[in-house]
């Protein structure tokens, strides 16, 4: 029993790792692009299709696709109350590949809502 | 370089994905229901499922909305930093209790809105956040 929660987390885990793989190569491919958001149509498409062209955002899809297949299989095995709450490591995950693969600067006010977020999912997924 | 302060732009986007991706929960699980005859136990009946959910027009607009959902996120990212747009994101966590009680009537525990008090104070701080200067950053 024990050891079924363990691979739970562990599976778990292992889906909100590959997301943030995913939001990685994203947002790495988008910053090369260098696009100023606008209502644009034209310019939309035209970003769009250069963020397609690139093959590192097809790499993140590739892991986008492990982690949705993952959550799959969590959610055959565990609560979505429990699923849900669990995942909210994901958070935790993203910002600290911010920090040291992204270089992103987190301050304190940061670090304390994204830890926020954290306890708030876990409390409105259990309850 | 890139200003990266959540602008009210970047805020109503931000918004809008997120309203669109529970609708996208939405007509996804609405696919399912037309399906939801048979039990998937083995290859043949997951076939079958499979066949149905993709013959329902609410799943081509659920992959329709996951499009607009990628567009608007992809815009969203050019702007700021990731680990501010994915937190800020966090917002459905307040939408959807919010939609259920408004439109659905359910009933919300205390443990809950308690959870969603701290989903919004952390979206409020990391949404500040975004506005200090890197000098300021320790």
């Amino acid at each position: 029993m024990k050891q079924g929660l363990l691979m739970v987390l562990l599976l778990i885990a292992l889906t909100s790792l590959c997301d943030t793989i995913n939001q990685l190569f994203l947002k790495s491919t988008i910053d090369s692009l260098k696009f100023n958001p606008t209502l644009n149509i034209i310019k939309i498409f035209k970003f769009v299709f250069q963020l397609i062209s690139k093959p590192r955002l097809w790499l993140g899809f590739a892991f986008s696709l492990i982690s949705l297949s993952v959550w799959l299989v969590v959610l055959s095995k565990a609560d979505l109350n429990f699923a849900f709450s669990a995942d909210s490591m994901h958070y935790i995950f993203i910002a600290l590949a911010s920090r040291f693969v992204l270089k992103e600067k987190m301050g304190a006010r940061r670090w304390l809502g994204t830890g926020l977020i954290v306890v708030g999912i876990v409390f409105v997924s259990l309850s | 370089m890139f200003k990266k302060k959540v602008t009210f732009k970047i805020l109503l986007l931000l918004i809008a994905s997120d309203i669109l991706e529970t609708a996208v929960h939405f007509f996804f699980k609405k696919s399912t229901l037309s399906a939801s005859q048979g039990q998937v136990t083995d290859l043949t009946s997951a076939e079958v499922f499979l066949k149905v959910v993709f013959s329902s027009g609410f799943l081509w607009v659920g992959l329709l909305i996951v499009a607009a959902v990628f567009i608007i996120w992809s815009m969203v990212l050019s702007k700021i930093d990731l680990s501010v747009a994915v937190p800020i994101a966090s917002f459905s966590y307040i939408l959807v209790p919010g939609v259920s009680v408004i439109f659905l009537h359910e009933q919300i525990t205390a443990w809950r809105w308690l959870g969603v008090f701290f989903v919004l104070a952390g979206v409020v701080l990391v949404s500040l956040s975004s506005k200090e200067r890197a000098g300021q950053v320790k």
